[in-house]
């Protein structure tokens, strides 16, 4: 018994950690899937809430696409594509990083990350696992079901090609988005502040759906260069298109996603060690 | 030390039929006053709403821009998209939102917390009509958004898109007007909104789905007038319209002499009927609460 105990305690390096985090990143996702399936019906309602307000965005473009041909040179479907393709890195984004978002009301606040600390398994790892939106997987689809529609209509190639373009942009864009939140979220470790800066970026993410021509040029570089949501839809997503200029731009969405996620990452670590418990 | 008798006329004045109609007005203003105060106490929060407010107005100004640019100019030479010039666009979208600044309101929210956690009971046993508190309650949170939300966006958004007032000055007392009844027809839809927890028990869903389609519905995404024809009969009967659309084609000069008073009608309608509605509806959802203690 105490052996396994003390077995279950050695510490793990490289790659064998790596393995062990994912382990628990499924278990705690299974019991995550587990407690929601038991509010069944609330499942379900969730999932219609999020396709209700994809429909609702779509109307949006439509309505918009209605008394013109084209916008700043941007063809309808192409637009859409866009949009469909920054569902799939927002699902990803919203099923693993969905906790992020009210953070310091919880964890700083309420308390919550005392007990985080306690454990043998990083505090990142945790504070993600502890909250799923399942609902991110019907984004996903959707996101997939539009780009697809959207590319038959500009006669876009569908291979082995795209498919794997998808899965690599898709998840490098995720990782731009929860960089930039992983890092508004960790300000919190200095400024106790209960929502702070995250509902303003939040909705900015709308306005990045659109092609970032039809923004003045300081927009489009802070867009591209501060505040990088040029990369979570608008870059990736031309590669697809073929684009010329941006599609090769597009292919530095993996190198942009790893930076802003790992320097957000060591942003959360000085915060953890600066972490004093309000004792509540 | 008093005698006993005024004591008993005291208690008989907490039954809300046996209360005159200043002390039951001088009641609902103090709950204006409380929210007011308690707004007041969390006016932090609303600083970053004013970032927030003016991304969607510089967003949709450029997502406007291209569209105007895209268009094909009409016969006086300009682009007008459904019936709008660009200036009058960009103006619809920033009043839209600054409008929504004064009149938004978590209503659906509050109520369906109260059902789901049980508070409601202890609302139900105080001597007013909650539905008529949280009406006054959202009266309270609009004089504090007015101050201290509404007048900094517009401070910032007015000078940073060179709005155009109206030339004629009697429309501005008219759009405020207008935008008093929205902020009644919005809180009353909201609160049937949350009376849904009586029968749901979770409305998170709901919630949501309310949320994404209010702006839409309201016209403070894009005007009716750029919907298809069937949409635009569908806007015209239901209450939604009153919330954004009237306002903001009021201050744009759109309705001018009769249909200037016929839209504030329609709004008088609305808030009264929805006020109504939402009264009977209240008073026969409250019979299915069973509070488990407290």
């Amino acid at each position: 018994m105490s052996e396994n105990l003390l077995v279950g305690r050695k510490p793990r390096r490289g790659v064998t950690a790596f393995i062990w985090q994912l382990g628990i990143y499924g278990t705690y996702f299974a019991q995550f899937v587990k407690s929601r399936l038991a509010y069944r019906m609330d499942f379900v309602i969730d999932t219609l809430a999020v396709s209700f307000s994809i429909v609702i965005q779509m109307a949006v473009l439509t309505t918009l696409f209605s008394k013109v041909r084209s916008l700043d040179g941007w063809s309808f479907p192409e637009v859409l594509f866009i949009y469909g393709f920054s569902l799939v890195p927002l699902g990803l984004f919203n099923l693993i990083s969905v906790n992020l978002y009210g953070f310091s009301e919880k964890y700083i606040i309420q308390g919550k990350l005392d007990r985080v600390l306690l454990r043998p398994v990083g505090t990142l790892t945790q504070v993600l696992c502890e909250s799923f939106s399942v609902s991110g997987i019907n984004e996903i689809l959707l996101g997939i079901g539009v780009m697809i529609y959207a590319g038959r209509e500009l006669g876009l190639p569908l291979g082995i090609q795209q498919v794997l373009g998808l899965a690599v942009l898709a998840p490098s864009a995720a990782l731009v988005y929860s960089g930039v939140f992983l890092a508004i979220t960790s300000v919190t470790f200095w400024f106790e502040d209960r929502m702070g800066l995250a509902p303003p970026v939040y909705n900015l993410i709308r306005f990045s759906r659109y092609p970032i021509t039809i923004y003045s040029l300081p927009v489009r570089l802070f867009l591209t260069f501060a505040l990088p949501f040029a990369w979570v839809a608008f870059y990736p997503a031309t590669w697809f298109l073929g684009s010329p200029g941006f599609a090769r731009v597009a292919l530095l969405t993996p190198l942009v996603g790893i930076v802003v996620f790992s320097g957000a990452v060591l942003i959360w670590k000085r915060g953890i060690k600066r972490y004093s418990s309000t004792g509540s | 030390m008093s005698e006993p008798t005024t004591e008993a006329v005291r208690a008989d004045r907490l039954v809300p039929w046996g209360r005159s109609w200043t002390a039951t007005l001088g009641l609902y203003a103090s709950f204006v006053r409380l929210s007011f105060l308690k707004f007041l106490a969390y006016r932090l929060r609303y600083y970053t709403g004013v970032i927030s407010y003016t991304i969607f107005i510089s967003g949709h100004y450029y997502i406007y821009s291209a569209l105007f640019r895209s268009g094909t100019p009409g016969p006086g030479g300009a682009v007008t998209i459904g019936g709008l010039t660009l200036p009058e666009m960009v103006t619809y979208v920033a009043v839209g939102w600054i409008g929504r600044s004064f009149y938004f309101n978590n209503i659906s929210r509050q109520l369906s917390r109260m059902v789901v956690e049980g508070e409601i009971a202890m609302q139900l046993i105080k001597p007013f009509h909650l539905q008529t508190v949280m009406l006054s309650e959202a009266v309270g949170e609009s004089c504090f958004r007015l101050m201290m939300f509404t007048l900094p966006i517009t401070v910032v958004i007015v000078p940073l898109f060179h709005l155009l007032g109206p030339t004629d000055f009697a429309l501005y007392p008219w759009t405020f007007l207008s935008f008093c009844l929205a902020l009644v027809i919005y809180s009353q839809w909201n609160f049937l909104i949350g009376c849904l927890a009586f029968y749901l028990k979770n409305i998170q869903g709901v919630l949501r789905a309310q949320m994404v389609s209010m702006d839409f519905l309201t016209g403070v995404l894009i005007p009716f007038t750029l919907f298809p024809h069937w949409f635009q009969v569908v806007v015209q009967w239901l209450p939604f319209q009153g919330i954004s659309y009237i306002p903001v084609t009021i201050f744009l000069g759109k309705r001018t002499g009769p249909e200037l008073y016929q839209a504030i009608g329609l709004q008088f309608a609305w808030a009264i009927g929805l006020f109504i509605l939402a009264r009977l509806v209240f008073k026969f959802s409250v019979r299915r609460v069973i509070a488990q203690g407290g």
